[in-house]
């Protein structure tokens, strides 16, 4: 397996790839060597466009999906929660996956952590093996979320050529939105985990997972090259996807509507669409105070 | 040491006489404690390295060699020890070990569940530094009696040291507290299988013969899930850093150890052992080899890589 690195051939299969059967209990997890990431080939799904270009950038990669099949939505607590692509090893995904469930009641937590080692079987101290305790627990949900996403993509896209057809942008809202319901399950807990992320040490490492859900959303909605504009960048999305995940935590309308036309607003004004923010330089103005205080809801000290 | 006149012209006739350990090694009459070891250690015929080179300082000689020097060199630094750690931590031991302690949480309980007992290993815990924090940890902030710790160690003069030093702790720890001397590379018969929650080791591997001996040994002991935990100086990551701190305790601290001690090459051994010691990354593979897993990279720097804590996880079978 490859370091997720952004736009590389091995963050696309990374970004991809479905975990279904590997590793299904916390047992099985911890059988394997824990820096033995669990390869176990799974089904996948792609978008055409994907598949191309995974084959471009990684010619005799054995990972290259080659099953289509219709991904199925995951339940917050369906019982086999995959572990995510990324930098888990087996033993740290047992721990995790274990630990997730326990996150809309004690937030991103030891308490957490503590009660997923026993649901897994572990001893009370095996969390104290966890480099970054309640930030792995974060981290786990962001690489969580953001592999969900391709499945998400090609079900959402799955009538384009044969009569729909959507925009760039409106593919782009679209998965934003698409991504924000990942939040759901644990929006109450999500200020808190903003502002662990924010902490000094970890600030870095959540400017990563920023930036690679930008690219991952901006890869998704087709080929960026043709769509220069700034909505479409990985600032452009990683603004707009900040500011509205940061008003879903206050969001107390009924299915996040409120939430749902926050965006809409923000990828119109993006487009300049409408009213005086179509004005570019207001428009310059407002991202940019947008952006500062989106950087610093995700730990940039501005 | 001081108080050993016995010992004290030992080591003041070595200290003349070059870099060579021999003759300070304490002839086991002088000592009760000392004739336990290593001259009783059992030998096992299918794990007996005792002729196979390692290092001593920066001089190769044989394991059992070793391990007859190193119980040299602590008994004779035992009562000073502390302030040899001072000097190579540059003052900030007693902040790293805070924080190892806390980091590893002994004893915590998920809320308003049912604390479960806990046994902590303390290997080369001579002084008790370690498990004293891990008791504090667990019974007074985590609220968890039923966490007990034993002290291990090869040197009897070291146990010493930590059962003088217990004595001042509340009735209550002193009772979760045991004694045991073992080497670490073989505790057959000593520690059972499965049996232990956590092992840890501070500032005391670099000073085995055969760290994969007892890497292994942690891994049989431990229980599946169980942690592996290690604080150990480290390499230093900033060249800038690295050449100050190596300037440091090469130039001055065997000097210091002269002042403090009166026994130079102690000091000098030990800041040679630490020179000795693998970086993260190859240390980090012994753990991978003795069977553990690691989460992330394995391990933490502290104080731009002077010292390190390494952890691994015994996975569950
Ligand atoms: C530097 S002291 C560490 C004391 C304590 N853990 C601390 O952090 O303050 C190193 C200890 O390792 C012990 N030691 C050396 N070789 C050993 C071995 N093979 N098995 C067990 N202990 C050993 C020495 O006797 C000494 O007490």
């Amino acid at each position: 397996m490859h370091p997720p690195t952004p736009s590389s051939g091995a963050l696309r299969r990374l970004g991809t790839q479905r975990w279904t059967t590997a590793a299904k209990t916390s047992r099985q997890c911890a059988a394997i060597h824990m820096t033995t990431r669990a390869t176990v080939p799974s089904t996948k799904q792609t978008l055409p466009s994907h598949a191309v270009r995974a084959a471009v950038a990684a010619p005799s990669s054995p990972t290259l999906p080659t099953v289509t099949q219709t991904a199925q939505r995951r339940t917050f607590h369906s019982t086999d929660h995959p572990p995510p692509p990324g930098p888990f090893g087996a033993t740290e995904s047992a721990l995790l996956a274990a630990a997730y469930q326990h996150v809309p009641e004690h937030g991103f937590s030891s308490a957490a952590l503590a009660f997923g080692a026993r649901d897994a079987g572990f001893p009370d101290i095996s969390t104290s093996v966890l480099p970054d305790g309640e930030f792995g627990l974060i981290r786990w949900h962001l690489e969580l979320r953001k592999a969900e996403l391709a499945g998400r993509a090609e079900e959402m896209f799955v009538g384009e050529g044969k009569g729909k057809e959507y925009k760039i942008p409106e593919k782009i809202e679209m998965l934003i939105w698409e991504r924000l319901t990942g939040n759901k399950e644990v929006i109450g807990q999500w200020q808190q985990a903003l502002a662990i992320m924010a902490s000094p040490t970890n600030v870095p490492v959540s400017i990563k997972h920023l930036a690679e859900l930008a690219d991952e959303i901006v890869y998704l909605s087709g080929d960026k090259a043709v769509d220069p504009s700034w909505y479409s960048s990985r600032a452009g999305v990683s603004a707009i996807y900040a500011s509205t995940e940061l008003f879903m935590t206050s969001d107390k309308s009924e299915g996040f509507t409120d939430t749902r036309q926050f965006l809409r607003r923000r990828m119109e004004e993006a487009r300049g669409v409408k009213g005086a923010l179509g004005n570019v330089g207001q428009w310059v103005g407002f991202s940019a105070m947008g952006a500062l205080n989106v950087a610093r809801s995700w730990g940039v000290r501005v | 040491m001081a108080s050993r006149p016995g010992l004290r012209s030992i080591a003041a006739a070595s200290t003349s006489a070059s870099r060579t350990f021999a003759p300070r090694f304490v002839p086991p009459t002088s000592r009760s404690f000392a004739s336990t070891h290593p001259a009783s250690r059992p030998t096992t015929t299918t794990n007996d390295t005792s002729d196979r080179p390692t290092s001593f300082g920066f001089e190769t000689v044989t394991e059992s060699e070793k391990r007859e020097r190193v119980a040299g060199v602590f008994s004779s630094v035992a009562d000073s020890y502390d302030r040899m750690n001072d000097m190579m931590s540059l003052g900030v031991h007693r902040l790293w070990k805070d924080h190892y302690v806390s980091s590893l949480n002994p004893g915590y309980t998920p809320p308003g569940q049912a604390a479960r007992p806990q046994h902590i290993l303390d290997i080369a815990g001579g002084t008790g530094d370690i498990a004293f924090r891990h008791l504090h940890t667990a019974h007074v902030l985590n609220r968890n009696p039923d966490v007990r710790v034993t002290i291990s160690d090869i040197n009897p003069d070291m146990l010493e040291v930590g059962k003088k030093r217990s004595s001042i702790l509340p009735a209550s720890q002193q009772a979760a507290l045991s004694f045991l001397q073992a080497n670490a590379e073989d505790l057959t018969g000593k520690v059972a299988d499965n049996s232990m929650d956590l092992y840890t080791v501070a500032f005391g591997i670099r000073n085995f013969s055969n760290m994969p001996a007892a890497l292994q040994e942690a891994h049989r002991v431990l229980k599946p899930g169980g942690v592996f935990a290690c604080l150990e100086f480290s390499k230093v990551g900033n060249a800038l850093l690295d050449s100050v701190y190596k300037r440091w305790s090469f130039g001055a601290i065997p000097m210091i150890g002269h002042l403090v001690a009166g026994d130079r090459d102690s000091y000098q051994y030990l800041v040679e052992s630490i020179e000795n010691f693998p970086s993260q990354e190859d240390f980090r593979q012994l753990i991978l080899d003795a069977g553990f897993g690691v989460a992330g990279q394995g391990y933490e720097d502290l104080t731009g890589g002077i010292a390190a804590i390494h952890r691994g996880i015994k996975p569950l079978a």
